[in-house]
């Protein structure tokens, strides 16, 4: 009988590369350099994109946008150790996750420009998009392993969540079945630190986030969030045990949300700078890059070449975002059952009237096609 | 008097409902030292301390739930729950027990508290920060549930509500949060929670709304004006109970009648107020009651909540078919 992933669960947290970039070699990681340089081009990438998501915002060309700053690891590494077919349910800070999938970023911008043509993922991916109730996800993805589980093939269902969200129900009962039915399901906690204005310490009086786990059952460790080693053993082990039908696992990562919590926010007014400036040090990508360095597998060279690419990338993705044609109104109408019910065809056909005789781009005329099936 | 915007009287309102009586309780996700994502709290945790203001964990059930436990062990908490997309997760709270605790208890458990959430669309936010979902509490016996559209009334209402001896759930048109002022008085005052308020005399139609919807209805009536029509607007300023008298009143005055609202069509409370008119007041109806709401599909994401909510132009063709009936 193989020992479940309950036992295994450890107190202490998880650390192998210090914020200067040292690493313990004492703990053994099988990530070939390969794969961490794929890791650390995916982490600038993003970085890029946040910044200039924030950028576009600012100038009115796209929707409140939530940050995801300071947790590109946390946001990638975890995706980054499933299988296209294994469920990945982010969380709404969550475009990294998505992006480490291979989610092209101009659907994450026409997604945060509230565009619903925005929810668009690899075909031969198994990504469900996220919920905005934060954890309503927590127990669906409970359900996605349970399929997995019955399929018997190996699939695993990852879900993140944040610190925030730990504190609601929905992680109880996402837990209770997982652990009680040994579901192959991966929870990763993004503590950041902080739940908008409300700080980590006011969601819980436990010393960790992870240790929920250990009382229903399942398998629980803190890791270093900014660690991408740490992260990378850490949930590669969990995924690979939940493929083996030894049951599910909480990996917490800490890390800290270094901007406002959505583009709406102002984080000055409840915390401090001094706060923000000590996690700056403790940043990711600096520690890596710094590592990398010190193996002789980066230089400025390199970086200079990265930041060029990503950011011609970037510009390019930009571009097909902005040029998506306006959403047909009709949209809306498709996709709302397998067969629409006699009041969307009354309904849809009393907006084409309307839309047959506004003025300027709202025609219908000028608008292209509407997109999904209907009836 | 002075000039206050709608966020602004509800902040006068929650200051001086706590300051009248220290069993108020104001608690909520970021409602303390972040005054609330709206501003709606700013600065009550400043003055009445963080007692009394409490930052809870993000946690909507423990919110609700917490909060009838304190209501009912002699407290009054006024509750946030910061947006309509997030109120779904509590509903177990509402719907089973807040509405329910008095005649579960046959009177000896009664849970006088207020929950504050923002309501409807039209600020381009994000997915569930737009809905509608006052239905499904209305639908709930035991709970009392008001929609302003004033400052003054924001203001009035919500401090009745906290001195309301029943649940009382106060919903906060976010797109008039900034959007509409008025002059609110200084002092503390009640207005009449289950009364409505005649927001435009008239005499050839009525439109009754509520919410950010019945300055869509003020623009409709302005136009039909132009086009000869004289339209009252009915603003039910309390959705549950509902002023019966009022809504029957100018109905008969006028014959006719268009219920126009945020939330999808289908089994929203136009519908209950569609079937009062229908049901007591036929006769003196010169054509069918009209309901004009959103499409009975989800809210989309912002790009197109503008052809997804009703907009005058609706409410327009709705009066016009009414009265061409």
């Amino acid at each position: 009988m193989p020992i479940i992933s309950a036992d295994l669960s450890r107190t202490e947290r998880v650390e192998i590369l210090s914020a200067e970039g040292v690493r313990d070699f004492s703990i053994p990681v099988d990530l070939p350099e390969e794969q961490l340089l794929w890791l650390y081009r995916k982490m600038i990438e993003l970085r890029l994109f946040d910044e200039r998501s924030v950028k576009l915002q600012r100038q009115g060309r796209l929707g409140t946008y939530p940050m995801i700053l300071g947790q590109e690891a946390s946001q990638i590494v975890p995706a980054a150790c499933l299988r296209p077919k294994d469920w990945l349910v982010p969380t709404y800070r969550g475009q990294g996750a998505y992006y480490a999938r291979g989610m092209q970023l101009r659907y994450s911008l026409l997604y945060w420009a509230g565009d619903d043509r925005g929810v668009k993922f690899p075909d031969e991916n198994n990504d469900l998009i996220f919920a905005i109730p934060v954890g309503s996800h927590l127990t669906q993805a409970a359900g996605l392993a349970w399929g997995e589980k019955l399929k018997g093939k190996g699939g695993v269902a990852m879900a993140y969540l944040g610190d925030g969200t730990s504190s609601k129900g929905d992680l109880h009962e996402a837990l209770t079945f997982c652990a009680s039915m040994k579901l192959p399901a991966i929870y990763i906690i993004e503590n950041n630190h902080w739940a908008i204005s409300v700080p980590r310490e006011k969601q819980s009086a436990g010393k960790t986030l992870a240790q929920k786990a250990w009382g229903y059952g399942a398998f629980g460790v803190q890791v270093d969030g900014n660690d991408v080693f740490a992260i990378y053993k850490e949930v590669s082990a969990a995924v690979a045990r939940a493929r083996e039908g030894r049951g599910p696992s909480v990996i917490e990562c800490e890390t800290y949300r270094l901007s406002h919590h959505t583009t709406a926010d102002d984080a000055g007014r409840y915390r401090d700078a001094s706060e923000v400036e000590a996690w700056k040090r403790k940043d990711p990508i600096l520690r890596l890059r710094r590592y990398l360095e010190s193996q002789g597998l980066w230089d400025a060279e390199k970086e200079a070449r990265l930041q060029k690419e990503s950011l011609a990338m970037l510009e390019a993705e930009i571009k097909a975002y902005e040029s998506f044609p306006p959403p047909n109104p009709l949209d809306m109408f498709s996709e709302n059952y397998a067969v629409a019910p006699w009041q969307l065809i009354e309904e849809r056909a009393e907006l084409q009237k309307i839309l047959e005789t506004r003025t300027g781009d709202e025609n219908l005329a000028v608008l292209p096609p509407a997109e999904g099936r209907f009836p | 008097m002075p000039e206050l915007n709608l966020v602004q009287a509800i902040n006068q309102g929650l200051h001086q409902a706590m300051a009248e009586d220290e069993r108020v309780l104001v608690l909520g996700e970021d409602v303390g030292l972040n005054g609330g994502v709206f501003r709606a709290t700013e600065g009550l945790q400043q003055k009445f301390g963080a007692d009394r203001v409490v930052d809870t964990p993000l946690a909507e059930i423990g919110i609700l739930g917490s909060s009838i436990g304190l209501a009912i062990d002699g407290f009054r908490p006024v509750c946030e729950i910061q947006f309509d997309g997030f109120l779904p997760s509590g509903m177990d709270q509402i719907l089973c027990h807040m509405g329910r605790m008095r005649n579960r208890t046959r009177g000896r458990n009664t849970v006088p508290m207020v929950l504050r959430c923002p309501h409807g669309g039209l600020i381009h936010a994000p997915e569930h920060h737009s809905e509608s979902p006052e239905a499904y509490v209305c639908h709930t016996p035991g709970i009392k549930v008001i929609c302003p559209s004033t400052p003054a009334d924001a203001k009035g209402l919500l401090i009745a509500a906290v001195r309301d001896p029943d649940p009382v759930v106060f919903f906060e048109p976010k797109a008039l949060y900034r959007a509409v002022k008025g002059e609110v008085p200084q002092e503390p005052y009640e207005t009449p929670i289950g009364k409505a308020r005649q927001a435009r005399i008239g005499s050839d139609l009525t439109l009754i709304s509520w919410g950010a919807m019945v300055h869509t209805c003020l623009k409709a009536a302005e136009i039909l004006e132009k086009e000869g029509a004289s339209a009252e607007v009915l603003d039910l300023r309390t959705l549950a109970p509902l002023d019966l008298d009022a809504i029957l009143a100018s109905a008969h005055k006028t014959g006719r009648v268009v219920i126009a609202h945020e939330a999808p069509n289908m089994g929203s409370w136009a519908a209950e107020v569609s079937a009062l008119i229908s049901e007591r007041s036929l006769l003196s109806l010169k054509a069918p009651v009209k309901r004009v709401g959103s499409w009975d599909i989800r809210m989309p994401l912002f790009r197109l909540e503008k052809h997804y909510i009703p907009d005058a132009e609706r409410v327009l063709s709705a009066a016009r078919a009414i009265l061409a009936f």
